[in-house]
């Protein structure tokens, strides 16, 4: 379940298996990267088969947490957010200010014709981003 | 990971975990299961995740767990745990992201033969009144002001809006209205989550059914319940929806640092949570209750729904459709209740996760119908198999904080299921067995698949030979409706 090859190394998530719920392996060589990655695994769950897309539409981020963990949660968070109250799904993400605990975005995309599914929440569940010289991976647990 | 092995058997349907079997441990660890539950768990991380929640502040008793355990994030789906007042904790993740996600029952008057010829029409009309699915809205838009009367008025706003009957609150757990809930606890993001979806469905595992009463095992809690042999009964479940969702998404965050502030260590991070003498915990606790009083509201309009739906098919054609309420029970959900602990009452905090309150004989929590025979526990099977209507006792109140199974329990990932099964093929395969199907989502439909649960039958055999509920009726479905 690899995505395709891009800028951020071979592999930018796959599907991990867990019981009741959706489970992503996401990496990253840079973390502006990984949160890219992360964001496109995202997704790959809600729209599964893309269906059309109309746009464009732009939203600006803002976020603050206490560290990447939270970061990364708070991101996911915040694009599940907009796929349910407006059905968007974003592709272009333009980071403005971007550290271990703060992300600035200008992120665009546009309304699914159809979303597969709804994902209720993002988990901190197991989470744990680990960080070596290749880059970042963490695996995060969708509530779906 | 901790294993099957791991646990000492106690008696036919218990296993334990000693408190010392791993360091952080408050509580031992009990599981009701037989053996081959216990087995059948080996592969997954649900006891690992029971055992973590034996590390809580304030824990009382055991951390425990019902035979549908399976694994979820944080705690195991089918957890339940009980803190001490005033310095116990409160965790979001101990409720889940679906606060008061639950089960209703609506009854008829009507025995299988009389809406058989109407039944296509039937699961038509419910797919149709019912809103289901992803991204599907609801028919009432509500006003910030409506949002607030729900988050803390809960079905008593659909009263007062002519889409419930007094005795339907009468026979909903908390009367439909947990007091103490706070909608300015309740998040902006959440708010706009839940303007909409008041009256809908959802996805994922959340359905309505029409079901038939297909053999009584107590006939006289049957009867005080209101149930017979034959009869045409309907099933309702979901929850809070985005709303309740989101509520638990802005806490979770916000315990991340409150975990840091009161110093407490926990083995995961989905297990954050605050004593409920802090205002964080405070907070949370009011917030909890007005996503579940939207939960209550949410199933509350969805029966109006089915009522409606009963009435345009039926109408001049059958006598007598008209649905009465029997009960609506919560399986997400945090609640103050007083327990006996060590021969002590004290009040504590009991989180059911995956879990329902089965409250005995003599509680006076419950409607003054079923005060002689014990609470009515709704536990819905997967798609397709049976489901039960089972009674609270006195040793669920002695042994789990008056609590048991709510489900049939995954076995199997909705990844895994949607490779193994064709949605198209299940729907086959369920309208040879006469169950009508309307669903929005042919994988939608993969994924809740029998194949991908354990045997309800199974299930509901451990918490009766257990004696933490018993048996009363079990029920066939006849239509299943999903998103």
């Amino acid at each position: 379940m690899a995505g395709p090859e891009d800028a951020c190394g071979p592999v930018r998530f796959e599907e991990v298996e867990h019981t009741a719920d959706r489970a992503l392996r996401i990496y990253g060589t840079t973390w502006e990267g990984f949160l890219v990655n992360a964001a496109h695994g995202l997704n790959s769950i809600l729209a599964p088969s893309p269906s059309r897309v109309a746009g464009p539409v732009a939203k600006e981020v803002d976020l603050e947490a206490i560290d990447r963990e939270s970061l990364l949660v708070a991101w996911l968070s915040e694009l599940a957010y907009w796929a349910e109250v407006e059905s968007l799904v974003f592709d272009r993400f333009d980071f403005i200010d971007l550290t271990p605990e703060k992300v600035r975005a200008s992120i665009r995309g546009g309304v699914a014709e159809r979303l597969g599914r709804n994902v209720k929440a993002v988990t901190y569940h197991g989470l744990a981003i680990i960080e070596t010289s290749s880059g970042f991976s963490a695996t995060v647990v969708f509530d779906v | 990971m901790i294993r099957p092995r791991d646990f000492t058997r106690i008696d036919d349907f218990l296993y334990e975990l000693p408190a010392g079997f791993r360091p952080g441990m408050r509580v031992p660890a009990r599981f009701y299961a037989d053996e081959a539950l216990m087995e059948g768990l080996a592969g997954d991380r649900s006891l690992e995740q029971l055992a973590n929640t034996a590390t809580l502040p304030g824990v009382v008793g055991y951390a425990l767990a019902m035979p549908d355990i399976h694994q979820g994030y944080g705690f195991p789906i089918g957890g339940v745990v009980a803190t001490a007042l005033p310095d116990g904790v409160i965790s979001p993740g101990g409720v889940g992201y679906d606060i008061n996600c639950g089960v209703r029952l609506l009854a008829s008057r009507l025995e299988r033969e009389a809406i058989d010829p109407h039944l296509e029409s039937l699961a038509s009309a419910l797919f149709a009144n019912c809103p289901s699915g992803v991204g599907r809205g609801g028919e009432v838009k509500l006003k910030s002001r409506e949002l607030d009367e729900i988050l803390e008025g809960g079905a008593r706003w659909a009263l007062k809006r002519g889409m419930a009957d007094p005795e339907d609150l009468e026979r909903t757990e908390e009367g439909g209205c947990l007091e103490g809930a706070d909608a300015a606890k309740v998040g902006a993001r959440a708010r706009d989550r839940g303007q909409g979806q008041v009256g809908t469905l959802g996805a994922g595992n959340h359905f309505i059914e029409i079901d038939v009463v297909e053999r009584l095992l107590d006939p006289d809690a049957a009867r005080a319940i209101g149930l017979f042999p034959g009869q045409v009964v309907v099933q309702i479940h979901c929850g809070s929806r985005g709303l309740g969702h989101q509520v638990c998404t802005d806490y979770v965050q916000l315990y991340q640092k409150a975990v840091r502030r009161y110093g407490l260590e926990l083995p995961d991070r989905e297990l954050v949570c605050a004593p409920l003498s802090s205002p964080e915990g405070r907070d949370y606790l009011a917030a909890m209750k007005a996503a579940a009083n939207y939960a209550f509201a949410n199933r509350q309009v969805l029966a109006f729904h089915i009522r409606r739906s009963f009435e345009q098919v039926l109408a001049g054609k059958v006598r007598h459709f008209n649905l009465y309420q029997v009960y609506d029970i919560a399986h997400n959900m945090a609640k103050v209740e007083t327990h006996t602990v060590g021969g002590r009452s004290m009040p504590l905090c009991v989180h059911r996760k995956g879990a329902t309150r089965a409250f005995g004989p003599g509680a006076e929590e419950l409607p003054e119908a079923y005060r002689g025979v014990g609470q009515p526990v709704l536990v819905p099977g997967s798609m397709g198999t049976a489901s039960w209507i089972l009674a609270g006792t006195e040793v669920s109140m002695a042994r789990t904080f008056g609590s048991t199974c709510h489900g049939a329990g995954r076995t199997m990932s909705r990844h895994h299921a949607k490779k193994s099964v064709q949605g198209h093929g299940l729907r086959r395969e369920l309208e040879e067995r006469g169950i009508r199907v309307r669903a929005g989502s042919l994988s939608g439909l993969a994924e809740e698949a029998p194949a991908a649960y354990k045997d309800v039958d199974r299930v509901v055999a451990v918490v009766h030979g257990a004696g933490i509920a018993r048996k009363v009726a079990r029920l066939e479905p006849l239509a299943v409706i999903k998103g």
